[in-house]
């Protein structure tokens, strides 16, 4: 009797720390949430909201589903759906992560082509400001021309300023306005001297 | 049936109806949806940048009510209790909503200001435009007024991109521009109020010389546009005039494009030759003008390889309705022939930048 009572424990020992030996996905977590910490330094609430928020969802998903499978008796426990969600919520993070850098990249790629834009478009009015035809009559106009130039180079330090900080889209939206006055200069000089050039 | 036996029948259908009924309550998922409905509509709505505490508030609440649905959903059936779940996804869902409705607000007050404070720098301006005369006053404030129509025009951009702040900072930074310009032109008035009893003296010494000899004189007042012909001490006759491009100075050194202010002589007479129509020459720089040439590049206030400048003359061809020589008087032909029958070589020439006080 006593012997078979042994037994009897002895397997449900066994059992029972057999079936607690499922463990919760510590390492899956980790890396889930390093992922997570890289997308949010990589900016990407703000350059691909949607898909931060949907792979957040997927990792609250993993999240919930470890606290459920804690929260159950030792033997019932089973983690595996929980790990297989932490891999896919990691997954989708560094994805995220990935995209936001690619987008940032994109607007300052579009920001720096405007940049450099915007220089010839300056150089190009300063060019047109020292050509402009010179008399009687225009030195007061080419002043005024000297002193847009020199707003318009001042905006695009400002600018300069905002892209070296990251900010690129204000630094895009300065630029966008700098280059309206510069091409504005070149265009009234060039009216201008047609003007005189008709006249005689 | 044995007594024993129904009344353990009894206890087991109470027990029974007892879990059936508590092990019935079933997940708040529709809480959970809808607290997640309500964030991504409070994200998209510009909660992350506008109410970003009540945002991370109401994520922080989402993901507790979560996590206590999960601990909930992995209990046996009769020990399952989501109340505590689903108050937490409902307080999600109303801080959320919070979240939402003052991300709105914000954007909605800081666009009303940006759009206020961008009319009222365009109204500024535009006054400042007019102030300026468009003729160029002074560069100095001119260079100022550009810097801030530039600023007008990126806080433009800035609102169509709906970078509120950004615009508001463009603002503000568009008005230290301005309150330069108001610095500048402030400055001048003064300088020019310590001038006025100079020139009014000015004004008086060659009204009471044209008196005592009976003599013709030309006084040129440069804020009224005007030329004043007197003779006996009296105006017998007013021109409009047009003066150097840069007039509401005093002259300071070549090319400055302001007209000399001073008490000046005719020294020569070009009826015919000119190339403006016919001119008169007068004796810019006088004494008083080369002293102060000298005085100020000894300041360094102008260039050491600076020129003082001449041939300083009343001549036609004016009659554009701006400022556009040189720093000479320009008059329209018919008013310089006129002019040149009544004044010749030695005929004094008193060049004020106004004068309020005639005698």
């Amino acid at each position: 009797m006593s012997k078979r009572l042994s037994v009897i424990v002895l397997a449900a020992f066994v059992l029972i720390t057999l079936a607690g030996c499922s463990k919760p996905p510590e390492m899956e977590m980790q890396a889930a949430n390093a992922a997570f910490d890289a997308a949010r330094t990589a900016e990407a609430e703000q350059y691909v909201a949607d898909s931060y928020r949907a792979a957040m969802d997927s990792l609250n998903a993993a999240n919930a589903m470890k606290q459920e499978q804690d929260a159950k008796f030792a033997l019932f426990r089973s983690y595996g759906k929980s790990k297989a969600l932490f891999v896919k919520a990691e997954a989708m993070a560094k994805q995220v992560g990935i995209d936001a850098a690619a987008e940032k990249e994109r607007v300052k790629a579009q920001v720096t082509e405007l940049m450099a834009q915007v220089r010839t478009a300056l150089d190009a009015a300063k060019t047109a400001i020292d050509k402009a035809p010179k008399g009687k009559g225009s030195k007061a106009d080419i002043e005024m021309f000297k002193n847009d130039h020199a707003a318009a180079e001042a905006g695009y330090t400002d600018a300069m300023n905002d892209f070296n900080a990251g900010k690129y889209l204000v630094a895009k939206s300065k630029l966008e306005a700098v280059n309206e006055k510069a091409k504005k200069i070149e265009e009234d000089i060039a009216l201008a001297t047609a003007k005189k050039t008709g006249k005689k | 049936m044995s007594k024993y036996y129904r009344s353990n029948l009894l206890l087991c259908s109470i027990i029974g109806g007892f879990l059936f009924i508590v092990g019935c309550q079933k997940p708040p998922t529709a809480a959970l949806e809808g607290a997640q409905a309500a964030l991504d509509s409070a994200a998209a709505a510009g909660a992350v940048r506008y109410a970003l505490e009540p945002y991370r508030q109401a994520e922080a609440t989402l993901k507790t009510g979560w996590m206590e649905l999960a601990r909930q959903n992995g209990r046996l059936g009769p020990f399952k209790n989501y109340k505590m779940a689903d108050s937490l996804l409902s307080l999600a869902k109303l801080q959320a909503g919070d979240a939402k409705r003052l991300a709105r607000t914000r954007i909605n007050d800081l666009a009303t200001r940006a759009e206020s404070e961008r009319k009222a720098l365009f109204d500024e301006l535009l006054g400042w435009r007019e102030a300026l005369n468009g003729s160029l006053v002074l560069y100095k404030a001119e260079n100022y007024w550009s810097a801030a129509e530039l600023g007008l025009n990126i806080c433009e951009n800035l609102l169509a991109q709906k970078e509120y702040d950004a615009a508001i900072e463009a603002v503000a930074d568009a008005r230290q521009s301005l309150k330069q310009v108001g610095a500048v032109l402030a400055e001048e008035i003064n300088n020019q109020a310590q001038m006025l009893v100079q020139w009014r003296n000015w004004v008086q010494e060659t009204v009471s010389n044209s008196r005592s000899n009976g003599s013709y004189a030309l006084i040129v007042d440069k804020s009224a546009h005007r030329a004043y012909l007197i003779k006996g001490g009296k105006v017998t006759r007013t021109y409009d005039c047009e003066l150097g491009y840069n007039s509401a100075r005093q002259k300071l050194f070549q090319g400055d494009g302001a007209t000399p202010e001073g008490k000046y002589h005719v020294t020569k007479a070009r009826p015919y030759g000119s190339k403006y129509h016919k001119a008169l020459l007068i004796d810019y720089p006088n004494a008083m003008d080369r002293r102060r040439f000298a005085e100020n590049k000894a300041k360094g206030i102008i260039s050491r390889r600076a020129g003082i400048g001449k041939n300083i003359e009343i001549h036609g061809d004016g009659g554009r309705n701006k400022d556009w020589t040189e720093g000479c008087v320009a008059l329209t032909n018919e008013d310089m022939k006129h002019l040149m029958r009544f004044v010749g070589v030695g005929t004094p020439v008193t060049i004020v930048r106004r004068c309020d006080k005639w005698p």
